[in-house]
């Protein structure tokens, strides 16, 4: 469908629906480079970045927060409809999730720092898996907000799809993670901590998956939260025909 | 955007004009004004107990439209009409049909309020009167409370019965004239942008009193307001220069139009 | 004063400032540009108001010359002349008795009994002398004795006090005549005769009184007993007739044309001839009425019936062309209304309408009555310009109408004449008033809001 803006009869209205939608990428872009900065931090224990990540936390709220007054202002004033009711709302969830990315960023940041100051000889556990899902979430994350600049059904649903194997690698991870702690219970401290790395790097590909349904919202007007794949898929190649 | 304002060759109707109940069944109609064609093979259901909403730009035939479904066209010299509209599967445009019952099942209520300079009393007695609806005084009496009731307008105006109908404001005038189609007891009521002259809680009043007639009567109003015709109908029509372009379930017309010409419309990139 | 020079300063530097504008944007601001214009405007518009002002002070001003000149002419027609004096009514002379019949006191000489007084009483010399005296009472004056005795037929061989008519030149001279110089005095009247006029006048038995004959008479060729209750009487049974016909067949027409004819040629040629025919002079209706309701269908002349019959030619164009004004300004939400409640047409034109067009039709019909009123040039073609001195019983006796007698009067060479003229001429116009008010207050009360 063409999501051109600038076809509204009210000039405003498009620079609005324009200004959240970039606001919100522009929040997408800070929200990677976060992700992004943490995985690299864990990967290499350069713990010098951790801090700053967890000082810019603040910047993606106030993101957040800005964001979402400005979609309910547009709701308020223009009652959009269609596409642009559907724009605003999946704006409005998406920065949800990227506030939350931005939260799970931090906590890895945070973990790290732990992870740097503990037990150096447990630090490498679950080395090998904490950087393949760490490269993959951030791809993800780059790729949704991708899909969705470019209201890209057929990304979105590959994101859902990486999202799926990241679930897989971390139900993995974390059977490796307990032979660890059983063959040595005095790694238990560090493994929490990788636990719990692992587990926002989880999350981080769960709120992207969330933006890539998003997308599919704002490009067909279904609603795929909840469902697996295959019904995406479907859902995705019944819908499309008839927009284009 | 270029292709709102041109006529779309061999169109047909997106989403789901047909209904499981019909009430009233339009079917490729046609209407001329001379020379001039305002409707363009149009076939739609009206379903029974359901209200419709008929939405598009100015000039785009819906207003034509509901007007063939009362046959109130007719008193336009130069308006002439093709295909067939069935009212409970009996065409209305039958050579038999005489437009005076038609009316009174087929009731309408118009734009302006336009209540007879007469008492609130006997605006909403006429049509009982000139059916011969009421067979006494105590009958009409009780017709006339009974319709104002339902237009929820009974409360404001039973001490002044007998006052001018001219004299209530406007959404209560409003309300007087829905009194008064209902009073003759219709199937259909046909409402020609009937919040349009009216302020906001005169228009909430309507629209609350469209949700309850709905249980006894089917209704297809023409708006201009999309929020109302989200409000208040269960279907919604998209009409286009004279075209019907899509119908669909209203919510799924707000959210989802499966026509571009509809997504263009109810989210303002023409008018 | 330290406040105004507080306020001046302000100004001055408000001034500055806008001068300041002005300098970058290198010409007029726009707010400047208007005040220049404003000067302009406001001129045009005085002048406008002072054209408008002359005219309506002109056109008022004719008004109310025409007004005051034949109310100063008129006024005098509501008054006559007459003399009080005893007079005995000799039963030998008059050959009657109190058991005589009403054809026996008519035929009575009760001019004679009025001459024989008078001889009496002045004792005039010769036969010149006599004529004079007599001349100076109005023929008139042996009926007033004769409707006396006709009243009461007791009060014969008593001695009876009345007010006798006098004739018009004495009339004339009474009321206007008598204080001007010699020079200038009407030389109707002899020197013996005004002897006799001012011995009167000092024994304070010449006056004037209402002169109840001018409502009460018909015409006349005498003056001091011509009135205006046959051409009133005739007035009101003409514009019966056209009321009775023009008012119903208008509105008809006026439905049938708006609600009911099909718009085809036919009908236009219709509307278009209507309303040629509201241009049309009105004694061409007279023509068309001769040659029609006389010649064709045998009408009798100078009727009210026939008068009735063309001024309702006249007026129908006028009545049908403000009918229809009046059912199109009937608002189409109204007709939509009713016929969207199923209200046949016949429902929608008589329940809807026509109570709705009712007070601009009663309107133009009221003005159209008006116009029919002051109406004469197609009456004289029908002969209701004849004189005639019975008032009217009914619509078929010949009669006269107000306009068509007071264009008689005014052609009639006496004085006393002129002052009828213009007497009537009053009347009329009050009837116009009365007319043109009824209309206003029918439309006031009539008109409803929608």
């Amino acid at each position: 469908m063409d999501m051109n803006f600038n076809q509204h009869i009210s000039q405003q209205f498009n620079a609005d629906l324009e200004g959240i939608r970039n606001q919100m990428l522009a929040m997408g872009g800070l929200v990677q480079r976060q992700v992004a900065d943490s995985i690299e931090a864990i990967c290499s224990g350069d713990t010098s970045s951790a801090d700053k990540i967890i000082q810019r936390e603040d910047d993606v709220d106030a993101m957040e927060v800005k964001i979402d007054q400005e979609c309910t202002h547009i709701l308020v004033r223009r009652q959009p409809a269609a596409s642009d009711l559907r724009m605003v709302l999946a704006v409005s969830r998406v920065v949800r999730d990227l506030e939350r990315m931005g939260d799970e960023a931090a906590k890895v940041a945070i973990h790290a720092l732990e992870v740097a100051n503990g037990n150096q000889a447990a630090s490498k556990m679950c080395n090998q898996s904490i950087h393949h899902m760490g490269n993959a979430v951030v791809k993800m994350t780059s790729d949704a907000l991708d899909a969705f600049a470019r209201h890209d059904v057929k990304g979105a649903i590959e994101v859902v799809r990486s999202d799926k194997m990241v679930d897989e690698q971390y139900a993995s991870a974390i059977r490796e993670l307990s032979t660890y702690m059983m063959e040595d219970p005095r790694s238990i401290g560090q493994a929490i901590n990788i636990l719990w790395i692992l587990r926002a790097i989880e999350r981080i590909g769960d709120h992207a998956r969330n933006i890539s349904e998003q997308v599919i919202y704002l490009v067909s007007g279904t609603d795929v939260r909840h469902s697996s794949l295959s019904e995406m898929e479907e859902q995705a190649q019944s819908d499309l025909p008839d927009n284009t | 955007m270029n292709t709102s304002m041109q006529h779309i060759e061999n169109h047909i109707t997106t989403g789901i004009p047909l209904s499981d109940k019909p009430k009233l069944s339009a079917r490729n109609v046609d209407v001329f004004y001379g020379d001039k064609q305002a409707i363009h093979d149009v076939t739609l259901d009206i379903g029974a107990n359901e209200v419709i909403a008929l939405i598009g730009p100015s000039g785009c035939g819906k207003s034509t439209f509901l007007r063939t479904l009362n046959r109130m066209n007719d008193t336009i010299d130069i308006c002439s009409i093709k295909g067939e509209i069935l009212l409970d599967d009996e065409n209305i445009y039958g050579p038999d049909v005489d437009t005076v019952p038609l009316r009174a099942r087929v009731g309408m209520v118009f734009q302006k309020p336009n209540p007879f300079p007469k008492s609130i009393y006997d605006n909403v007695a006429y049509g009982p009167r000139i059916h011969g609806l009421a067979q006494s005084r105590v009958e009409l009496d009780e017709t006339v409370e009974k319709s104002l009731q339902r237009a929820g307008l009974w409360n404001e105006v039973k001490d002044r019965l007998h006052s001018p109908g001219t004299g209530l404001s406007g959404g209560q005038q409003q309300r007087l004239c829905i009194a008064r189609t209902i009073a003759v007891d219709p199937e259909v009521i046909l409402m020609d942008e009937p919040c349009s002259a009216l302020d906001p809680i005169a228009t909430a009043k309507i629209e609350e009193l469209i949700d309850d007639l709905r249980e006894k009567y089917t209704i297809a109003i023409v708006t201009h307001s999309m929020q109302q015709a989200a409000r208040v109908s269960q279907r919604t029509a998209y009409f286009h220069l004279g075209q019907l372009i899509e119908v669909n379930p209203t919510k799924q017309v707000f959210t989802t139009p499966q026509h571009e010409l509809t997504e263009a419309y109810i989210t303002g990139r023409f008018g | 004063m330290t406040d105004i020079k507080k306020n001046d300063s302000h100004e001055k530097k408000s001034n500055t400032s806008t001068e300041s504008n002005t300098m970058t944007t290198t010409q007029l601001t726009t707010r400047e540009k208007v005040e220049l214009s404003l000067g302009r405007r406001r001129a045009a518009e005085t002048r406008f108001r002072l054209y408008g002002m002359a005219s309506v002070f002109f056109g008022m001003l004719c008004l109310v010359v025409l007004f005051t000149d034949i109310a100063s002419k008129g006024t005098g027609a509501f008054k006559q002349t007459s003399l009080t004096t005893e007079i005995v009514l000799d039963s030998d002379y008059l050959n009657l008795n109190k058991e005589s019949t009403i054809d026996e006191i008519r035929f009575a000489n009760f001019d004679g009994l009025i001459k024989r007084h008078f001889a009496k009483m002045l004792k005039p010399k010769g036969r010149s002398a006599k004529r004079e005296l007599f001349k100076l009472i109005s023929p008139g004056a042996s009926w007033q004795l004769q409707e006396l005795l006709l009243a009461n037929p007791d009060a014969i061989d008593t001695s009876v006090s009345i007010e006798l008519l006098m004739d018009d030149d004495v009339d004339q001279w009474f009321k206007h005549d008598r204080e001007l110089a010699e020079g200038h005095m009407n030389d109707r009247l002899s020197d013996q005769q005004l002897v006799w006029l001012n011995s009167w006048i000092e024994e304070g038995k010449l006056d004037t009184h209402f002169n109840t004959l001018f409502f009460t008479n018909g015409d006349s060729r005498e003056p001091e007993l011509a009135g205006i209750h046959g051409a009133i009487k005739g007035t009101l049974l003409t514009l019966m007739v056209t009321l009775i016909l023009s008012f119903p067949i208008g509105v008809a027409a006026a439905i049938y044309l708006e609600e009911f004819a099909p718009r085809n040629r036919m009908t236009e040629i219709v509307e278009i001839n209507i309303n040629n025919l509201a241009a049309v002079p009105s004694i061409i209706f007279g023509l068309l009425g001769m040659a029609i309701f006389i010649n064709i269908f045998g009408v009798s002349r100078s009727t009210p019936l026939l008068g009735g019959l063309v001024l309702t030619l006249m007026t129908l164009p006028t009545i049908i062309i403000s009918a229809r004004a009046a059912i199109k300004s009937v608002p189409p939400s109204i007709r939509e209304a009713a016929y969207g409640l199923g209200a046949s047409k016949n429902q929608v034109v008589f329940h809807h309408v026509l109570p709705l067009a009712m007070p601009g039709m009663l309107t133009g019909t009221i003005l159209g009555m008006a116009q029919a009123l002051g109406e004469t040039a197609p009456l004289l073609m029908i002969g209701m310009v004849a004189f005639v001195v019975d008032v009217p019983g009914f619509i078929n006796d010949p009669s006269t109408v107000l306009p068509v007698q007071i264009f008689l009067w005014s052609d009639s060479p006496e004085r006393a004449f002129l002052e009828r003229t213009s007497g009537a001429i009053l009347v009329l116009l009050s009837f116009l008033v009365v007319m043109n008010t009824t209309a206003v207050i029918l439309r006031r009360r009539l008109e409803r809001r929608w």
